[in-house]
This record gives C-alpha cells, sequence and structure tokens, in this order.
C-alpha cells in the first residue's frame, strides 16, 4: 500500500497524463462491453438479472442458427482463399524483377479503399446484371444470370471474395515481413544440398514464418468473425451474420435484449482468438 | 568407355535442356498469376469510376459492355447539383477533424507515459489496449447508442465523436507509443539538469521531437474516422455521414448515385495513403495498416 502511495506521489504528473486515455476506455469501451452482456442476461419484460431468456429465444430462433452457420463458413471460406492467395503474391513479391516496386504497389491499393466502397463495388459485379454474370455469360459458361445474393454457399462465396479482395493486402504485408526475415544463405545452403521447389517451400520456408502465418490468420480470423459492412450492404436481409442479426434484433424489433445475446456470443467466440493472439504475440515480443 | 561418355553427355543434355523448361515454365507461370492479380485487384476499381461516368443504357441492361460506351459526366452533375452531397460531407469532415484532433490529446499524454514504464509492464498494457479494438463492434455499439439516446447524443456531432474515438484511441495509443519510443530518455533527462522543470522538458524536447509520428497518427486516425461505417449506423438516423449516405443509396438501388458516392469517399483516401507509405516507417504501420 505504501509503494502505492509512493508511486503516486512520484509520478504525479504521468498519472495525470495517462487518465484521461485510461478513464475514456474504462467508460466507452469496457463498460459498454459489460452493459451489452448485462442487457443479454436481463429478462426483457420484468427486467430481472440474471436469465438464460434471451439466449434460449435466439438459439430457438432460425435465424440466428443461421447467422451462426453463416458466419463460420464465411470466416472458413474467407481464410482459406485470403491465406492461400497472400501466400502466393507475397512469394511472387519476394522474387527479384524490375516491377516488383510497381507490382507490390499496386497490390496495396485494395487497403487504400473504404470497405462501404469495396461493398458497393462487389454489388456491381455480383449483382444479377453484374459484371461477373456478363463475364461468365461471353465465355459461355452461363446462359442465365446467377442471382449471387440469392442466399446459400453462393451469397457466402460473394461475402467472402468481396472480404478477400479489401483484406489480402494486409495477409501479403504480413507474410512478406515473414519471408523477408528468412536469412539468404538458408536457401543458399538448401540450393547446394538440391533441394526441389516443393522440398524448400514445404520444409524451409513455411516452418520459418510459421508464426507470421499464426498471427496473419488470428487477425484474420477476428475480422472475419465480425464481419458487418460487406454483409449490410451485399447480402442485405436474406443472408445474415453474427453482426448483422444482432444489428437487425436492435433496429427491426427494437429488442436490446437479444440483440445484446448475439454479440455477447459474437464477443465470447473473439475473446477466444485474442487470447490466442495475445498468446502467440506476447511470447513473441517478450523474446525480443 | 566412350559410350559411357556419349551416354553421359547425352544425360547431361537432357538434364540441361529439362532445367532450361522448368524455368521457362515457371517464369511464364509467374508473369501469369502477376497478370491475374493485377486484374483482379484493378478491375473492381475501374469498373467503379466507369459506372460513375456511364450513361444508362450502359449499366441498366441485360449485358452490360465492359468499356465505356457512351460517356457522360450527368451523373456527377447531377450529384453536385441535387446538393445532398454537402451535408454529409461537411458532417463527414467535421466530425474526423475533431476525432483526430481530441484524439491527439487524450492519446499522446498517455502513450508517452505507456512508452516511459518497464518493458514488460508496457507490452502488457499496450496489448491490452490495442486488443479492445478486437471487441465486436456491434457488442459496444449497442449500449453505447442506447445510452446517447437517453443524452440526447443521438445525431449529433460529438456524440459520433466520442463513438469515433472507441475506435480510434488505442490505435493513436499504440502508434504514439512508438514514436516516444524512439525518441531516447537521456534527452529529456540532461534537459532537466539544465534547469527545465518535467512539463517545461516534455514540452521543449519531447513534443518538438515527436510531431511528425503525431503527425502521422492524426492522418490515420482522421481516415479511420472518416470511413467508419458502424458505429455511425447505429448513430446517425437523420443527418448522416458520407458512408452512410452512400449506404443509403445502396439501399435504394441507385447505382449511379452509389457510384459518385464511393469515389467521392475513396479519393482523399487512396491520396493520403499513397502519400503516407512514402513518407511512414515500416514499423508506424505496423499496428495500423487497417483502415
Amino acid at each position: 500500500m505504501s509503494t502505492l502511495r509512493n508511486l503516486f506521489k512520484h509520478h504525479k504528473l504521468e498519472m495525470v497524463m495517462v487518465l484521461p486515455l485510461l478513464l475514456f476506455i474504462l467508460g466507452f469501451t469496457l463498460y459498454p462491453v459489460l452493459q451489452c452482456i448485462f442487457y443479454s442476461f436481463q429478462d426483457p419484460v420484468s427486467g430481472a438479472f440474471p436469465t438464460l431468456e434471451n439466449y434460449r429465444v435466439i438459439v430457438g430462433n432460425r435465424k440466428f442458427g443461421d447467422a451462426l452457420k453463416n458466419t463460420i463458413l464465411v470466416t472458413f471460406i474467407g481464410l482459406a482463399l485470403e491465406m492461400s492467395t497472400g501466400m502466393v503474391v507475397a512469394l511472387l513479391l519476394t522474387t527479384k524483377s524490375r516491377f516488383r516496386g510497381i507490382f507490390r504497389a499496386i497490390t496495396m491499393i485494395p487497403m487504400g479503399v473504404p470497405t462501404i466502397v469495396s461493398g458497393v463495388v462487389m454489388l456491381y459485379i455480383f449483382s444479377s446484371n453484374g459484371y461477373l454474370n456478363e463475364f461468365l455469360y461471353r465465355l459461355g459458361l452461363i446462359k442465365l444470370p446467377i442471382d449471387w445474393a440469392q442466399g446459400g454457399l453462393r451469397t457466402l462465396f460473394m461475402v467472402a471474395v468481396a472480404d478477400m479482395w479489401k483484406v489480402t493486402p494486409l495477409v501479403i504485408i504480413l507474410l512478406l515481413s515473414g519471408l523477408e526475415s528468412i536469412p539468404a544463405d538458408v536457401y543458399e545452403a538448401s540450393a547446394i544440398d538440391g533441394a526441389s521447389p516443393a522440398q524448400h517451400f514445404f520444409r524451409i520456408t513455411l516452418p520459418l514464418i510459421k508464426p507470421f502465418f499464426t498471427i496473419a490468420l488470428i487477425l484474420r480470423a477476428i475480422d472475419a468473425f465480425r464481419i458487418f459492412e460487406l454483409p449490410m450492404v451485399l447480402a442485405g436481409r436474406n443472408t445474415m451474420f453474427l453482426g448483422t442479426y444482432a444489428y437487425s434484433e436492435y433496429f427491426d424489433y427494437n429488442n436490446i435484449h437479444a440483440s445484446g445475446a448475439a454479440s455477447t456470443i459474437l464477443l465470447i467466440v473473439i475473446a477466444l482468438f485474442v487470447f490466442g493472439y495475445i498468446l502467440t504475440v506476447g511470447s513473441r515480443e517478450v523474446d525480443q | 568407355m566412350k559410350t559411357v561418355k556419349r551416354m553421359d553427355l547425352a544425360l547431361v543434355e537432357r538434364t540441361r535442356n529439362r532445367k532450361k523448361f522448368y524455368r521457362a515454365f515457371s517464369r511464364s507461370m509467374r508473369v501469369l498469376f502477376i497478370a491475374l492479380t493485377i486484374f483482379f485487384i484493378l478491375a473492381p476499381i475501374l469498373l467503379l469510376i466507369k459506372i460513375s461516368v456511364s450513361a444508362p443504357q450502359d449499366i441498366l441492361t441485360q449485358h452490360p459492355p465492359f468499356l465505356i460506351k457512351n460517356f457522360t459526366w450527368s451523373h456527377w452533375r447531377k450529384v453536385l447539383a441535387a446538393g445532398h452531397i454537402w451535408v454529409p460531407l461537411w458532417k463527414s469532415i467535421v466530425v474526423a477533424t475533431f476525432v483526430a484532433l481530441s484524439g491527439i490529446i487524450i492519446a499522446a499524454p498517455g502513450a508517452y507515459v505507456i512508452s516511459r514504464l518497464p518493458r514488460k509492464i508496457k507490452y502488457g498494457v499496450l496489448l491490452a489496449i490495442f486488443s479492445t479494438r478486437m471487441f465486436p463492434e456491434v457488442g459496444i455499439a449497442l449500449p453505447i447508442s442506447v445510452t446517447f439516446v437517453r443524452w440526447g447524443l443521438v445525431d449529433t456531432n460529438l456524440g459520433l465523436i466520442l463513438a469515433h474515438l472507441i475506435k480510434v484511441l488505442p490505435l493513436m495509443a499504440w502508434i504514439l507509443t512508438g514514436t516516444f519510443d524512439s525518441i531516447p530518455k537521456d534527452l529529456e533527462q540532461s534537459a532537466m539538469v539544465d534547469g527545465c522543470d518535467k512539463v517545461q522538458a516534455l514540452a521543449k524536447v519531447v513534443l518538438p521531437l515527436s510531431l511528425t509520428g503525431i503527425a502521422a497518427a492524426s492522418i490515420l486516425c482522421w481516415l479511420e474516422s472518416w470511413n467508419e461505417f458502424t458505429y455511425a449506423v447505429y448513430l446517425c438516423l437523420a443527418e448522416s455521414t458520407l458512408p452512410i449516405k452512400t449506404y443509403y443509396y445502396v439501399r435504394r438501388g441507385n447505382w449511379f448515385e452509389s457510384a459518385a458516392y464511393a469515389v467521392f469517399l475513396t479519393i482523399p483516401v487512396m491520396v493520403v495513403t499513397f502519400v503516407l507509405q512514402n513518407f511512414l516507417r515500416n514499423d508506424y504501420l505496423s499496428g495500423a495498416i487497417k483502415y
């Protein structure tokens, strides 16, 4: 206790300086999160606390089940697309060439496009009289336009591709920083030992960039699970995700308790991911 | 003996040919992949610009052409003349600017203190602050919206600024801690030996040295607020920001308006991102690369 008092005495200025930031985060981030969890356990009619009534209601709701299923599926599809494409492009960016600078700048462009705009753009591409249908039609692959927003796997695919366009640059940056951290003599040694390109990739590159790969994977999983803007623009009210379901419970039905319950479930999943992230990053940074 | 040698030569020749073929093959595959990637990245942006300058008969048809057939400025003229864009534009600018300014005022002193903490505690605090950015926004926006309705802050700039600060402050604290880390502690200590008190040392030594980092952080945060959608959709009912207005036109199925608004929204972001890419060191960006 006396050490704490000493701390206050000697570092008065520091305390005053850090206080606004801490108070804001406590009051406007942590407190709302607790409030949201509180809503989810509060009875909508009597206001009694705690009750599992809200969870029973939304778990029984088919829309919530669909939203949960869609969120998990779109995360898997999106991550598979993003990580594999990101890996290929990152590898392409490590090979020396005159045009590497330009190519790198181009791959970073989507990062500078606001998410809402990327949603708008994808809407033009995936709408039933959009450019993807026209492209497939001219190739002779389809006769009648496909309704991409109709629901089911094809809508999830559309959202995953739209998300991929926007966020793969982030994956590329992370993987590239991993690839660039591999010293050149490792490759020279393996080339002398006669490793084939496939062996090169699976035995040397992949194990060496594993920490970067894990970080990219977790960061992307967190963002993919919270996906909100793109489904709002692209999927409308037909195909819901956890984020848009929480939004719709609040705005369409004015039910803060159901919305809170959906958000709390989302929060729990994300907390698990964040925990994994902190374990990975935390251990790495303390090591350095 | 001779035949063996000839066979050897043939084998060498064959492997050499195979190697040559393999190299040519992998080279052309690489070029193909690069071309595909560039196409996949650029095509959507070109389409967006194309739609904003195409005549309706090119777009509202079952088989739209890929190139601009009938060029027109009429959508742009209509959007600018109708004047619905100015109010949201002004609101976006005001909110983003105040978010950036108040973000600096709140986050910079805190980030300085964090950067002077012992190593292990510092990383713990930073990770704790930064991980608040990973909370689901719908979970925070819901109670914020309920509270702001009670406080009368819905549809006000102040309410939106407060909400955007939730998202921006952790990012700012993260970047600025990096900035202050790069300023040696000895500098302020020698200033204090020379007779400055602590506040003077901060104002006269640390602050001028950290101005680049502060500028970079405030620009990034300005962009975050300019793009922000989730909190805005929870808090803007009548007076919307530019992203919400764009969303409104999307919902109404208005292709030309939404294209024009989307281009409008993108231009400052693109410009600033490219300027920043040359201007920023990589380590500033490490925590801040997503908008």
